[in-house]
């Protein structure tokens, strides 16, 4: 078994080093962005994108060189810089994150920082979001979803399903704005993301909006998994058994039913929490949340690309999805006994 | 009841038990009922599940809509009109209350002197209910009266640190300052009389601050004659002015100036409220210093607070200018709500000149009659057709009695060349285009997308899907890791590269789009064939010698075409959302009109005009609820396995 989950995660890794790598050529075959600001504060810049061996500079024109900026100094002195072939930056990239961890420096977004430094105060945002939801969804959904199972074909099991199935189709932006439109311009909930300054229940208020929208989804999705998985098991012998031998109801589905029905539930669980993190960008987006999503929005800003950040915040949207996928694969395995991985 | 039914069959006659078939000799026989293929039992089925059928026919409207819906309405959806923007969703004529074209208003300041809401144009006002009760507002309007000068000596600093992105704190730094509020130039003589009436306002505590002690002089140049010392007694005052400048012995001043200087207080932030200001002098007093001194004074607050730069950026006789903040406290307003129609403000009648050969025109084509010797009364309109309604004035060439051009009532549609009143039944957007034809045209093209990702992706699927899953072995491996490292990419990820790479078009997007979206139905096609490839009827036909390309097109695609068909339709709608997605992130489609895009757009307007966004998202919501019940519905139908399930 060991020996399948290592070669899982060996695929999955092998894996994001292809993509990373395709994405990193195909970013850098851009035209490189020219950073905006003093002399002092380009050249700590490009002296940076120098050292980490993806330019080149020149006191003299090159000729046929790739030009990205010319800085010109107060005594009037120029310093060209050039872009290095896309492959030996691909190679010096590569050295940088091995040696280095180093992902390289934000231009506009916020010039000079690395990149990972502003990745790592959005991250935590996000996450904070993500994980509320998820706690907030879990027993909702798992909730609703049981009681829809066991009134089966009753007026609260289709009314429950309609809604859930009205709330799946719906898309997320759509039911942001109705949510928006319904509680938030009467002035009960901000409408926008709080500042900081703002008073500290303001800024609570500020999470109810954003909750509702990421976990209403989940919420929905559990319940209808739930409801499926619970409805099967409950036609099944072994429940009549249970039955049968002289449990009660609420025995034989607590001991029996739900705890059978919960196994295909639990991985998907885990791997929600990865994948959510990608989910919720047109809500960072609308909402003004600064979290990653919304930084791969301002990094796109046409008018002034960040490319490093954009990178960084692609590899951080793909490196999740596929620990999500190897997760979700490898958790089957460990909580059914049943299933042997790695089985043919 | 169930018994009484069963009576008859208490008692029949043994004769009648005989076998059906005695005697018969049964070697083949045909089915009387009538063979069901596969389709038709689909359908049946199909029509069995209400939700489906219901979907199913939203769908093909709001399809049929995107075809033919702006074609129908003929509106040019590339054409801004600004003058036509904003017009609120008619379906029913206006003052019926629902969906009419009007706009509900409340606390609009209301002009007491043009009897009109602020601002609006009055016809097009119904239902106005004026406040009874005035309200006093901290705001210099136009149509305020009354209240009190507010004049601050808070100057708030921002400081103006560059956005980092991060948890940004603007420190607001307050600058205390003993501040000025100083009158215009006004002449000042000893022997005049003149005096002044300030009248003060006591009110403290507004805005956590409080009454500031005070003092007020005459400015002369630089020299201060002092006319009350530090204060704090907010009553009303009579200072001489005259005599205080009999005091200093000083004759005449050309250019005097009133200040009011509020002392400088350390931590709260103070402020004067200033009701009135007369100035009084002798009547023998020149006319033209009366005048300037009645410029100056004040007796309405609201009033004197609006003093302000002309368009050229002169500022007007009797300016008062302000060293720290001037404002208005308590000025007098009445609110009014009411309900406005929009169409009537854009579309209304309108005085237009006309030229008398536009009257010779209009009467032979015989759409009105005119007699310009007897004037206006005489118009008579006989036409639809005509844009005049009434004549309100002539112009006759005195001198020979000839009617040179005349000024008419026109409807303002007809100028715009409307034939009847315009409708929208959705509105206008802010370009003045109708929502209902931007909307389904937009719709249209996101649908032709998604009909065409889906086109290419399915069969670009099915082939793939197909090799993949009937060679199996080092085939199926290769191309599995090939989808998986692909797979691996998210769609936003590959969206990105491509329209930085190929810029932002139709076709950017369909690339993009079909690059992640066809390893869905080549994952269903591979499990598919796994599934069908082992079964007897292949075996038997492969020990017939058929080959590979009739096994796979012959023998086993028929059976799983249904299931993967029907689970790829649901293609359609996500590309249509992720075209929406994509609109909202800024990354939309550019150069064709798309339903994401306007949605994208009009998200502004969503406090101030609801209906824009609220229309497509419903729509939107439809049509994904629909597509997803209709595709599930036709899922069920086409799976063999779950014929007679449904009972």
């Amino acid at each position: 078994m060991w020996k399948y989950v290592l070669k899982r995660i060996g695929l999955a890794l092998l894996t994001a080093f292809i993509v990373l790598s395709l994405t990193y050529i195909l970013i850098r075959m851009l035209p490189a962005q020219k950073f905006v600001g003093t002399p002092a504060q380009q050249t700590a810049y490009y002296d940076h994108e120098v050292t980490m061996g993806y330019m080149y500079k020149s006191e003299t024109p090159v000729e046929g060189g790739e030009l990205v900026d010319k800085v010109t100094y107060e005594d009037y002195s120029v310093v060209y810089y050039y872009k290095m072939p896309v492959m030996v930056q691909y190679f010096s990239w590569l050295g940088n994150i091995i040696t280095r961890w180093d992902w390289g420096r934000s231009v506009s977004i916020q010039p000079n920082v690395d990149v990972t430094v502003i990745l790592g105060t959005r991250l935590a945002t996000s996450m904070k979001l993500n994980v509320i939801s998820i706690f907030t969804s879990l027993p909702l959904g798992i909730g609703l979803g049981i009681w829809a199972a066991l009134k089966k074909n009753k007026m609260t099991d289709h009314i429950i399903s309609t809604v859930v199935m009205i709330l799946i189709a719906l898309p997320g932006f759509v039911l942001f704005t109705f949510l928006l439109l319904a509680f938030c311009y009467n002035g009960s909930l901000p409408t926008q993301w709080p500042n900081p300054t703002d008073p500290t229940s303001w800024k609570a208020a500020g999470y109810v909006l954003p909750i509702i929208c990421l976990s209403l989804g989940s919420i929905c999705g559990y319940c209808r998994f739930v409801r499926a998985e619970l409805c099967e098991v409950m036609e099944s012998e072994y429940l009549l058994l249970a039955r049968t031998k002289g449990l009660t109801r609420g025995q034989a589905i607590v001991r029996h039913a739900l705890k059978n029905a919960m196994v295909p539930i639990f991985p998907s669980i885990l791997a929600e929490f990865l994948g959510i993190m990608g989910g919720s960008t047109i809500l960072e987006r609308l909402y003004g949340i600064p979290g990653i999503g919304d930084l791969f929005v301002r990094s796109m800003n046409a008018a002034s690309p960040d490319y490093n950040v954009l990178f960084v915040d692609m590899a951080i949207f793909t490196t999740f999805g596929l620990l999500a996928g190897v997760l979700l694969d490898m958790s089957y395995g460990f909580i059914d006994p049943r299933i042997r991985m790695g089985a043919r | 009841m169930d018994k009484k039914q069963f009576e008859q069959y208490n008692s029949i006659p043994k004769e009648k038990f005989t076998f059906a078939t005695q005697g018969e000799m049964i070697h083949d026989k045909k089915l009387d009922t009538k063979a069901v293929s596969h389709a038709k039992d689909s359908f049946r089925r199909f029509c069995k599940n209400k939700a489906s059928v219901v979907a199913a026919i939203i769908l093909g409207i709001i399809i049929l809509l995107a075809i033919f819906g702006p074609v129908v309405t003929g509106a040019d959806i590339d054409r801004v009109s600004v003058r036509e923007q904003f017009l609120e969703p008619k379906l029913f004529e206006a003052g019926t209350g629902f969906w009419d074209g009007t706009k509900k208003y409340t606390n609009v300041i209301y002009d007491t002197e043009g009897k009109v809401p602020a601002g609006f144009y009055a016809p097009a006002v119904m239902n106005l209910v004026v406040d009874e009760e005035p309200t006093a507002v901290n705001m210099a309007s136009p149509f305020g009266k009354g209240g009190f000068v507010m004049f601050e000596n808070q100057m708030a600093v921002e400081d103006d640190t560059p956005d980092d992105g991060e948890d940004d704190e603007d420190v607001v730094t307050t600058v205390l300052t003993s501040s000025t509020l100083s009158s215009d130039t006004f002449y000042v003589s000893a022997s005049g009389n003149y005096m002044v009436n300030i009248a003060l306002g006591d009110t403290n505590g507004i805005n956590e601050g409080q009454l500031g002690q005070f003092r007020i002089y005459l400015k002369n140049g630089d020299d201060i004659i002092l006319l009350k010392s530090w204060s704090t007694d907010y009553t009303s005052v009579a200072l001489n002015l005259s005599g205080a400048l009999q005091a200093k012995g000083i004759e005449e001043i050309a250019d005097a100036r009133l200040v009011f200087e509020l002392k400088s207080a350390a931590d709260t932030y103070s402020y004067l409220l200033i009701e009135s200001c007369v100035f009084t002098a002798n009547a023998s007093e020149t006319e033209a210093h009366l005048a300037r001194l009645e410029k100056i004074g004040f007796t309405d607050a609201t009033e004197m607070v609006l003093r302000a730069k002309d368009g050229l950026g002169v500022f007007p006789e009797g300016y008062w200018s302000c060293v720290g903040r001037k404002g208005v406290y308590a000025s007098i307003v009445y609110y009014c709500s009411f309900t406005f129609d929009t169409y009537a403000a854009v579309y209304d009648q309108t005085e237009v000149v006309y030229a008398k050969s536009d009257m010779d025109y209009f009467e032979s084509m015989g759409w009105c009659t005119y007699n310009p010797d007897i004037g206006p009364e005489s118009f008579e309109k006989l036409s639809d057709d005509c844009p005049i309604e009434s004549i309100v004035s002539q112009k006759v060439n005195s001198r020979t009695g000839e009617l040179l051009e005349f000024t008419a009532m026109s409807y303002r549609y007809k100028q715009m060349g409307y034939k009847k009143m315009p409708k929208f039944i959705f509105g206008t957007d802010s370009s003045g285009v109708d929502v209902f034809s931007r909307m389904f045209a937009g719709l249209r093209t996101s649908l032709v997308l998604g009909v065409a990702t889906f086109a290419f992706c399915f069969l670009f699927g099915l082939v793939w899907g197909s090799i993949s899953g009937y060679f199996g072995g080092i085939v199926d491996l290769s191309m599995e890791r090939f989808c998986d490292i692909l797979g691996g990419v998210p769609w936003l990820v590959v969206m990105t590269l491509c329209i930085l790479h190929l810029g932002n078009n139709f076709f950017t997007f369909f690339l993009a789009l079909c690059m992640t979206g066809w390893m869905g139905t080549a994952g269903l096609t591979r499990t598919q064939f796994y599934r069908f490839k082992g079964m007897e009827h292949v075996l038997a036909a492969r020990t017939l010698g058929a080959r590979d390309v009739r096994l796979i097109f012959k023998h086993i695609l028929p059976n799983s075409l249904g299931t993967i068909i029907t689970s790829s339709v649901l293609m359609i709608p996500s590309v249509i959302y992720s075209e929406a997605t994509l609109a909202y992130l800024n990354l939309g489609l550019q150069g064709v009109t798309s339903f994401g895009v306007m949605l994208a757009n009009n998200q502004q307007y969503l406090q101030s005009h609801s209906y824009l966004i609220i229309i497509p998202s419903v729509v939107m919501a439809l049509m994904m609820i629909s597509f997803n019940l209709f595709g599930n519905g036709l899922r069920d139908a086409v799976n063999p396995t779950l014929k007679g399930s449904e009972g």
